[in-house]
């Protein structure tokens, strides 16, 4: 009986399972480590390394997604409280004992691997803020205390996260955060005052940034301002990453021809700006397929927290689908000189293995929506 | 009011704001695609033109690595000028030419020469891809006088690092190399690419950021191939700043050349402030093997030498002090008050602790024996009895008073802890608590104790200076390469020893006649005008002690380490200093004529010779 029983619920969630997603981002993390390779030629031996580890990390990635997938996400409701307490303490942690690379200090070494919690926070809010806007009766937040509660869920971490100083990372946090109190809607007595704060506090925050940004941070909003004002030092990445995609054309230079790549005259090539190095060589073609898949990837996402059984699990796809979202979309327009440097990888196909691994838990966690969204299944 | 919104939420309130979200994601994608339609259609052929016709390339211009040099200025490990022909294996165009011409000056024959073409093509097109590293000045002479049509070579100039005193200093000093992997990993996001040369060792690799520089960058245009048309901009490299050692060149290369034995180390210093003046290691290696890439020969014969010439004994070689260590057993005993300066023991040659027989170096035994001459004749009996009522965890007390079971703090990383044993170490090593024959073991600087030569440099140097634990210090000051004063160290008294005046006096008084008397055990370093104060030590390595061989006899591993400590504190220019020859037979024998020329040397006096029996 009870083994007839449990396997009809294997069997039923194993046909529910949502196949096309993890197969999305299989497809585009593939295609990352192919760029990846391409982009790391030009370092010698030492690129090689580069490519091994991004295989490596993307085999975890495939038992993480494996893991979470057959969980149940309400589990993520119960633990919710934990896990962001958690990801706070490993924030704090990290400015306390973190390791110091290029003046920042993001990492925590495990020893067999380093880890950069910044990364996981933003999973970590999504849960968080998710049971927070689900616990409450459906419809627009109309009290300052409810709206400033969920802001601070999201605004604790980003400052930590700041304070790294990871620029980059804490922009997509309040992004994330601020997509999915919209998505709940604010009501229009809010939105007036919200405005009304949002004109007044342009003049704060012209001379706020003189004060609290990081030389570096100071000169990449120049440069994006005025990319030629510094040709040679901030504004060398845009110029050189437009001149790459722009050189790619229609149908790109091919696989390992790219001159600007192969060249070196691309920086942090196969991090933040491999998207350069993939509009270099597949042209428009290979670019835009890969900005379709990630449109697809995200209209499967949304699918999917329409049809959640429950508002935990709707919110819940709906912050997993924005982290992506906009990732992608602030990433992009970065390497496309749309909007300054910050320092966002893209996800799936930017080197790196706490982007990687937080990405597929995204993924994971959307699957577990989908399989998990008629009500018999327990 | 606050309710009003809930209250006439629809069922899909949810379903229709996520058809608005699809919305919103549709419309930032496809306005990314526009951009991307503009950047790559619309203006991309005029990116085209720039990226295939006149580029411009940023150009990393490596900063001169700062130099080491001694208190005088000299230098210690410098740049020069390093030839390499390399190929750009996507410009070349002429290939039976190219080895024609060059496999002849470069010493390859056109098998050798075609194979490495043949390797060039599976690395990077259009990076340089050296084929020879480390040409002499004859062959580059050669190379320039043959400008020849053919495309894609180039004799590239990197600086070396080179070391003008080869294996002198070399533990200290250090040595540079290109880059690993690993390292890359950790420093590539400061500025550290692939080839870069880094600090591997010792100071080399201490002081990297200090040493290493600015990198400069010029703009220069190139064309499709990757080669050069013109210069456009440069911001030139900062060089790196220079590191001053306390240590003085020549003195220095005096004290390695008077240390002939196989193996030891030698340390001397000011008491102080803790300034090394020449820190010795036997064997060494040349560090200039490691800035060219070392070959594969020169690694093996170096890595299997069994004497492990990459080791810096002086604060890794791990040592019993021997009688050493009756400097501290005495000052606990006078601390705790166990012994009296007119206490007296007897010894019969041997002592019998828990049904072993002890024995004393003089078999003879020295009779009727008080601290001083204890100390003096070194009498192992008198010690046994210190440690019998002393113990292991109070000797240990006072020996990490003086420094000794943690590192000294010198600048170099790698350097070891030592060992002192307490019961609780060896409670949670052999589960047993350490006993009454261990305790006298202890007591004279055998059994479990471990020392390195820098410990026991800080130890002897703490009865020259009144009781001061010094911080050891290697780098005097750092300058910037305008010559302008960045750093420089101040002594450091990490821990003051309290002692009653007495007490101290005795022992000082003591090791001057270690030296003065004519049955003291120092008295080989004797040198008339001078008041040397000093300890021998003459430490076993297996635990039986047959008298009957001579030193030859003995297999070279089972040979006593010969250890000297020494000082000289009333003379305006202090000096401590600390001999270690491993294997080398009898401290007062070995070590002391070793100390004795490098104090005679130090305060400039003719070495007066060993003293007539």
């Amino acid at each position: 009986m009870g083994t007839s029983y449990l396997g009809s619920v294997f069997k039923s969630s194993l046909s529910q399972f949502e196949w096309f997603l993890p197969l999305n981002a299989i497809v585009l993390s593939l295609a990352g480590i192919a760029l990846i390779y391409s982009a790391t030629i030009p370092m010698g031996p030492t690129g090689k390394s580069f490519v091994i580890k991004q295989t490596a990390w993307l085999s975890m990635g495939l038992v993480l997604l494996a893991l979470f997938a057959f969980l149940d996400y309400r589990m993520l409701e119960r633990w919710g409280t934990w896990i962001f307490v958690i990801l706070l303490l490993a924030l704090i942690s990290v400015s306390v004992f973190g390791r110091v690379t290029a003046g920042s200090r993001r990492w925590i070494d495990l020893g067999l691997m380093r880890f950069q919690p910044s990364e996981f926070a933003k999973l970590a809010v999504v849960i968080v803020l998710a049971r927070s806007l689900s616990e409450r009766k459906r419809g627009a937040i109309d009290g300052w205390m409810e709206l400033l509660r969920n802001v601070a869920y999201a605004l604790i971490p980003a400052f930590l996260v700041a304070t790294q100083p990871d620029l980059g990372t804490a922009v997509v946090l309040i992004l994330v955060a601020f997509s999915m109190i919209l998505f709940v809607g604010l009501s229009k007595k809010l939105w007036k005052v919200i405005f009304g704060l949002a004109l007044a506090s342009i003049p704060i925050l012209y001379f706020g940034a003189q004060y609290f940004l990081l030389d570096y941070q100071k000169k990449r909003l120049l440069t994006f301002l005025n990319p030629d004002h510094d040709p040679l030092g901030a504004g060398y990445q845009i110029i050189q990453s437009q001149i790459a995609i722009g050189s790619g054309g229609m149908f790109g230079k091919g696989f390992l021809k790219g001159t600007q790549n192969q060249l070196m005259f691309l920086p942090v090539k196969h991090t933040d700006f491999i998207f350069a190095v993939l509009s270099e060589e597949w042209g428009f073609l290979g670019s835009s397929l890969v900005l379709i898949l990630f449109l697809i990837f995200m209209l499967r996402g949304l699918g999917i927290a329409s049809r959640s059984r429950d508002d935990f699990g709707t919110l819940l796809s709906i912050g997993c689908v924005s982290i992506i979202f906009w990732h992608v979309t602030v990433n992009v327009s970065m390497v496309m000189g749309v909007l300054p440097v910050v320092g966002v990888p893209l996800s799936f196909l930017s080197y790196g293995g706490s982007s990687l691994l937080s990405s597929f838990m995204c993924t994971a966690v959307l699957a577990s929506v989908s399989s998990r969204r008629f009500s018999y299944l327990t | 009011m606050v309710q009003f919104y809930s209250d006439s939420v629809p069922e899909d309130y949810y379903k229709s704001r996520v058809i608005v979200s699809s919305a919103i994601a549709c419309l930032f994608i496809f306005f990314l695609l526009i951009r991307l339609w503009n950047l790559q259609l619309i203006k991309g052929e005029s990116y085209d033109d720039l990226a295939i016709e006149n580029r411009i390339r940023l150009l990393r211009l490596p900063p001169p690595r700062g130099m080491i040099l001694d208190r005088n200025g000299c230098p210690l490990a410098e740049n020069v000028p390093s030839f390499s022909l390399s190929v750009i294996p996507g410009a070349l165009n002429d290939l039976p030419m190219l080895v024609k011409y060059y496999s002849d000056p470069l010493g390859y024959p056109p098998e050798k020469m075609r194979s490495m073409i043949d390797k060039s093509f599976s690395s990077p097109k259009f990076m340089p891809f050296s084929i020879k590293k480390n040409l002499s000045m004859e062959e580059v002479s050669i190379l320039k006088s043959r400008s020849l049509p053919v495309k894609g070579v180039s004799l590239n100039t990197r600086p070396l690092r080179r070391y003008p005193f080869g294996k002198m200093l070399c533990h200290v000093i250090g040595s540079t190399g290109e880059i690993s992997s690993s390292e890359l990993e950790k420093l590539g996001r400061v500025g550290y690419r692939p080839g870069d040369l880094v600090g591997k060792t010792g100071i080399e690799k201490e002081y990297e950021t200090y040493l290493r520089g600015e990198e400069g960058w010029e703009q220069i245009e190139i064309d499709a191939k990757g080669r050069r048309l013109a210069s456009l901009t440069r911001r030139p490299s900062k060089p790196g700043s220079n590191i001053i050692l306390a240590v003085d060149a020549s003195f220095q290369k005096f004290v390695e050349d008077v240390f002939t034995e196989r193996a030891g180390s030698v340390v001397v210093m000011e008491p102080d402030t803790g300034k090394i003046l020449a820190m010795v290691s036997k064997p060494g290696f040349d560090s200039n093997i490691f800035s060219a890439s070392i070959s594969e020969k020169d690694w093996k014969s170096i890595n299997s030498d069994p004497l492990r010439p990459l080791e810096n004994r002086s604060i890794r070689g791990l040592y019993p002090p021997g009688s050493i260590f009756k400097l501290v057993t005495s000052f606990a005993a006078l601390s705790e008050g166990l012994v009296k300066p007119e206490t007296t023991f007897i010894c019969p040659g041997e002592l019998e602790v828990g049904g072993q027989v002890y024995r004393c170096w003089n078999q003879q035994g020295h009779g009727k024996v008080d601290l001083h001459r204890a100390l003096v004749e070194s009498c192992d009996v008198f010690f046994y009895e210190l440690g019998l009522s002393l113990g292991a965890d109070t000797m240990a007390h006072y020996a990490s008073l003086f420094g000794l079971g943690k590192p000294t703090g010198l600048e170099l990383s790698q350097e070891l802890p030592g060992l002192i044993p307490t019961n609780f170490w060896k409670e949670r090593n052999y589960g047993t608590f350490i006993k009454d024959g261990e305790n006298v073991t202890i007591a004279i600087g055998q059994g479990y104790t471990l020392t390195t030569p820098i410990q026991l440099a800080i130890m002897t140097a703490a009865f020259a200076n009144g009781g001061n634990i010094m911080r050891p210090f290697l780098v005097e000051q750092i300058r910037s390469p305008d010559g302008s004063v960045i750093f420089e160290q101040n002594p450091v008294v990490r821990l003051n020893i309290r002692h009653d005046s007495r007490d101290w006096d005795l022992i000082r008084k003591s090791m001057r006649d270690v030296v003065e008397n004519r049955s003291g055990t120092g008295k080989r370093c004797r040198v008339p005008g001078l008041n040397i104060r000093a300890k021998t030590g003459t430490s076993q390595v297996v635990s039986t002690r047959e008298k009957a061989k001579s030193p030859t006899d003995v297999p070279y591993h089972e040979r006593t380490h010969a250890m000297f400590a020494a000082f000289v504190d009333d003379q305006p220019r202090k000096i401590v200093v600390v001999v270690v020859i491993e294997h080398g037979g009898g401290g007062g024998k070995i070590a002391a004529p070793l100390a004795r020329k490098i104090i005679c040397r130090y305060y400039g006096l003719p070495d007066p010779g060993e003293p007539k029996e």
